[in-house]
């Protein structure tokens, strides 16, 4: 049996079908128009959801970058206090030789101790250094305190073992800065296993010469003194009093104990001592102020050039160790420059991706949006060309 | 031949009946629940006289009405559940354009504000830096509260709808009883003929008070019908309607629920559905309720989380961080009819473990149960409610103010006030905790080559955590702290103290000390607000698995789904809903071909009897002629 369908039915059911092309067609037009596949959660939930997490990876992503640039900043004014740095204690290591050359006269060694007194205050100003915020960048945390001032024997450090780490990736961090402590304080004397000193009261002319580790073992670590109870014998002792060796002295020899080796050259004195200790830490400063100290009084008793050869020697080996300290600091900036290079690139190519996958997601696919607009449109003119037909169809018409 | 007079005429008024009624029927093509009339004719008996029986015409026994109750009653089911996806649909879509709007903003706010604790992580003394990080707190904070904001006031429409529906389910009631009785009343004065069109007005009120609420019929002998809705809740008994009311909720009584006017104390709420009330209450409980719980933990979640993190670092002014943001706790409230004046209080014990769900205790014969206030299942619990041994679940801590009276309930809101309340505790950048708590140092005399981690807070409340400790080894294996005890050194592991933990690495030499103390004055330390930063993809919510980012996210992917799933559902019931008004139509509904057509058969039936009437006239008066001698 054929249903009945009745003409108040057919309009109420034209009515609703044509509301429903009509609110498709407008959702097809506000997708056409505003380039989104989705304008509402609803439309699709979990792309929706994801744009979400996607967006956020993004802005975090963006902002590892912004960090990279701002960690960039800070280590390249580092950089560039650390070269000066660099250049300023070569100069002072010139000093230094020229101090040691033995052909000075009292003028000339002042006149280099001026020199270094000048060095002392440039290097107090690179301690010092601000960045473009003026913040201490040799202060640790501590950043708004001056971490350098000088004192009767070297500087203060009113700093912090502090650094800073900079976010450049998720779950990579990397220091942006180095603390005074460990640039110009924790330098190691000697070199940098053991350091060699003359006997403040000697009287003779032997003068210490290069240092070095021997054997297979290495430095022992204790504390030995070289007596010379001749002129041209010695004995080596540790701190316990044990005699560890001994023998004849010429000019020139290289002494060997407990893995350090010593050369002395010169002519000692009976009574004559030598210390051979560990390494100890000595800030930058305390070693510059010992070779100004040690010109200044080489510059008034022009007699004692041993005294001054040897305190000049030990001021010459922590001054390389300084530099070698800076070297490596300068190194590991250098190094980290790098990284924040590289990773700057592994973020532009990941935030690519990012914007692909939301584009991917949230954005319009216009051929397949144009093509069912295009099919919407059909569909709604032919719906309403088959109401017009069929509300033409009406037995009435045929009552005469 | 009065016989033939007597057919025709009667053959004349049934014909102009059945023409009555058919243009009736054409007159009231378009009028909402009218159903198609139809004459049924019979042949009027004849008068036996002896000879050969001929009929006696024909005459209208009946006009009926086309209806079919199963068809009525299966449009009127269809039409509720569809007055309710109607009704869930306009809410579920406000609320999928808020949160696809709002929240969306609140993503954007969030992410802007983890950024600002990067840009102050770059450069921590900056006054710039924490100025923006302050504004980009309050951007979320304004994200939440409007928000939140718009889903309440979503809550407010859906109260005056449910006073709105109220009335019209009222008002039609009461017409429902009224025609009721003017049925019941012309029946008896028709002789048991139907009053067609009173019956039309009635069937049309019952199906519009379908789309208003869900409700079940009967028809009683007399012809009165019974209206009941929810539970057999009566609304119209024969000529009486009973009304429907609204009444506070018994836990807040800014939410209206629905009673009967019998007994009005009593919210028939949950009884309901089916229809527009339905579908507003629905919203309510299973939309609007979920997402302000749903973006109330996400407040909570930050809360705890930002809080935390800033409680254990240092301000500019040296000082321990104080909280970032401020938030409502959650809410326990007791029934408007528990017989006593116990209170309950309810503090957040695990963020990990919180829910957006609301729960329902109630105090039944010496116990306690707790339940999903949404679904009614039983949640898990410990503890008897008192302060020594809390009522503890799904990391919240329940304590009462003393033993309930049996019988006494209490709403327990976890995260419902939260997003609301979400606001900026901080009042100047000064407080921004951007440096870490503590600060370590090597000591310069150290003749080893062990190095100490920077150091981190375990626990932010230990009274001493600023006080200065000195780690000093004992030997190359063994260390002391503050000089006291031996320990033994393993080179990386942690050595805690004071609430904070650090690491010592390398070879330590006798005599070496380390120092762990405050690191006031060090401003320009960033630890702290490089782990604000890094708190966006820390996962907090659900066990620690869920960071508030991700949270965001599911807010919207649910509701978006919620909304997609009415919006199918809607679509299918209106599909059900329109075969439903065809079957309704097929039996009830004019078709103005058939009427055309039956207009023809009548009028020509008509025009039939009338040329049989003119026939047996003309032969009669041939018959008087012929008696009066005119032919001859």
């Amino acid at each position: 049996m054929t249903m009945r369908v009745t003409q108040s039915l057919n309009q109420t059911q034209f009515l609703s079908a044509l509301d429903t092309l009509e609110s498709n067609l407008s959702q097809t037009q506000n997708q056409v128009s505003s380039g989104l596949n989705f304008t509402s959660p609803s439309q699709d939930p979990i792309a929706a959801g994801a744009v979400n997490n996607y967006d956020q990876a993004l802005a975090q992503s963006q902002q590892y970058t912004a960090n990279g640039n701002s960690a960039q900043t800070s280590l390249q004014t580092e950089d560039t206090a650390l070269s000066q740095l660099q250049n300023q204690l070569q100069s002072l290591r010139s000093l230094a030789l020229e101090a040691n050359s033995g052909t000075q006269t009292g003028e000339d060694l002042t006149a280099i101790a001026e020199q270094a007194t000048q060095i002392q205050n440039s290097l107090l100003t690179l301690a010092n250094t601000q960045d473009g915020n003026g913040q201490y960048i040799f202060s640790g945390f501590a950043s708004q305190t001056q971490p350098f001032s000088l004192t009767a024997t070297g500087a203060s450090y009113a700093g912090d073992q502090g650094q800073n780490q900079i976010q450049i990736a998720p779950g990579q961090t990397l220091p942006v800065g180095d603390n005074g402590d460990v640039v110009f304080n924790q330098i190691k004397t000697g070199n940098g296993t053991f350091t060699a000193a003359a006997n403040a009261a000697n009287t003779g002319s032997g003068i210490l010469g290069a240092t070095s580790v021997t054997g297979t073992t290495g430095y022992s670590g204790k504390t030995y003194s070289i007596n010379f109870t001749a002129p041209n014998t010695y004995q080596v002792v540790d701190s316990l009093g044990n005699v560890v060796t001994g023998g004849a002295y010429t000019s020139g020899q290289t002494i060997s104990f407990g893995g350090a080796q010593v050369t002395l050259t010169g002519q000692p004195a009976t009574g004559d001592s030598f210390s051979v200790a560990p390494s100890g830490n000595q800030s930058l400063f305390a070693t510059v102020q010992s070779l100004i100290t040690a010109i200044q009084s080489g510059a008034s008793s022009p007699t004692a050039v041993p005294a001054l050869n040897n305190a000049v020697g030990t001021a010459l080996n922590n001054i390389d160790q300084a530099i070698s300290q800076t070297s490596t600091v300068q190194a590991s900036v250098g190094g980290r420059l790098n990284t924040i290079t590289t990773q700057q690139s592994v973020q532009t190519s990941q935030q690519t991706q990012l914007q692909q996958s939301i584009s991917s997601l949230q954005s319009l696919d216009y051929a397949s949006a144009i093509t069912s607009l295009d099919s919407q449109n059909t569909t709604l003119s032919a719906a309403m060309q088959a109401y017009t037909l069929t509300q033409g169809l009406s037995l009435f018409k045929y009552i005469q | 031949m009065s016989d033939v007079f007597g057919i025709s005429i009667s053959a004349l008024q049934a014909y102009q009946t059945a023409l009555a009624v058919t243009s009736n029927n054409i007159a009231n093509a378009n009028t909402p629940g009218y159903a198609k009339e139809s004459v049924n004719l019979t042949a009027a008996v004849p008068q036996t006289d002896g000879s050969a029986p001929i009929g006696a015409g024909v005459q209208v026994a009946s006009v009926t009405r086309a209806f079919s109750q199963l068809a009525e009653n299966q449009l009127n089911s269809s039409q509720s559940t569809l007055g309710q996806l109607n009704s869930l649909q306009n809410y579920t879509g406000q609320i999928d354009n808020i949160v696809g709007t709002s929240a969306g903003g609140l993503s954007t706010a969030l992410q802007n504000y983890y950024n600002a604790w990067s840009t102050v992580a770059n450069n921590p003394t900056s006054t710039a830096a924490r100025q923006a990080l302050l504004s980009q707190a309050q951007s979320v904070a304004s994200a939440f509260a409007s928000t939140n904001t718009q889903l309440q006031g979503l809550n407010s429409s859906i109260n005056q709808g449910i006073q709105g529906d109220v009335t019209q389910i009222n008002s039609i009631g009461t017409s429902i009883a009224a025609l009721n009785q003017q049925i019941v009343t012309a029946t008896a004065n028709a002789g048991g003929q139907p009053p067609n069109d009173l019956i039309d007005q009635r069937d049309q009120l019952v199906s519009n008070l379908s789309q208003l609420v869900g409700i079940s019929t009967t028809t009683d002998s007399t012809g009165a019908v019974n209206v009941f809705v929810g539970n057999g809740q009566p609304l119209v008994l024969n000529d009486q309607a009973t009304a429907l009311t609204t009444v506070g909720n018994q836990f807040n009584a800014s939410q209206l629920e629905v009673a009967s006017s019998a007994n009005p104390k009593v919210s028939i709420s949950s009884q309901i559905t089916g229809g527009d009330l339905g579908g507003l209450l629905a919203s309510r409980t299973q939309a609007v309720d979920p997402a302000v719980n749903q973006l109330g933990q996400i407040a909570i979640a930050l809360n705890q989380t930002a809080n935390a993190q800033q409680n254990a670092g240092l301000d500019l002014s040296g000082n321990l961080g104080a909280n970032m943001f401020s938030v409502a706790g959650p809410q326990a409230s007791a029934s408007a009819n528990n017989s006593d004046n116990t209170t309950a209080a309810v503090s957040i014990t695990n963020v990990g473990a919180l829910t957006a769900n609301n729960y329902l205790l109630s105090y039944q014969g010496g116990a306690y149960s707790l339940t999903n206030a949404a679904t009614g299942s039983a949640v898990a619990f410990t503890g008897n409610g008192t302060a020594g041994n809390p009522i503890t679940a799904d990391g919240l801590s329940i304590v009462l103010s003393g033993t309930p009276a049996s019988g006494d309930q209490f709403l327990i809101q976890p995260t419902a006030q939260a997003a609301g309340s979400f606001a900026v505790a901080l009042t100047g950048t000064a407080q921004i905790a951007a440096a870490g708590a503590i600060q370590t140092s090597v000591a310069g005399t150290n003749t080893g080559s062990a190095t100490i981690s920077s150091g981190s807070v375990v626990n932010a409340a230990n009274p001493n955590l600023l006080t200065t400790a000195t780690i000093q080894f004992l030997s190359p294996t063994t260390y002391s702290v503050n000089g006291a005890g031996s320990f033994a050194y393993t080179s990386g592991s942690n050595i805690s103290q004071n609430g904070w933990q650090v690491q010592i690495s390398g070879t330590p030499a006798t005599g070496d000390t380390f120092t762990v103390q405050s690191n006031a004055g060090g401003t320009g330390d960033n630890r702290n607000a490089l782990a604000s930063a890094n708190l966006q993809t820390q996962g907090i919510l659900s066990n620690g698995t869920v960071s508030v980012n991700g949270a965001v996210s599911s807010l919207i992917t649910g509701i978006g789904s919620q909304a997609q799933q009415i919006n199918t559902a809607q679509t299918a019931q209106t599909a059900v809903n329109t075969q439903a008004l065809q079957s309704v139509q097929s039996v009830s509904g004019v078709n103005l071909d058939e009427e055309a057509a039956n207009l023809l058969q009548w009028q020509q039936a008509y025009q039939a009897s009338a040329q049989a009437l003119s026939i047996a006239n003309g032969t009669f008066t041939f018959f008087m002629d012929s008696i009066n001698g005119t032919y001859s």
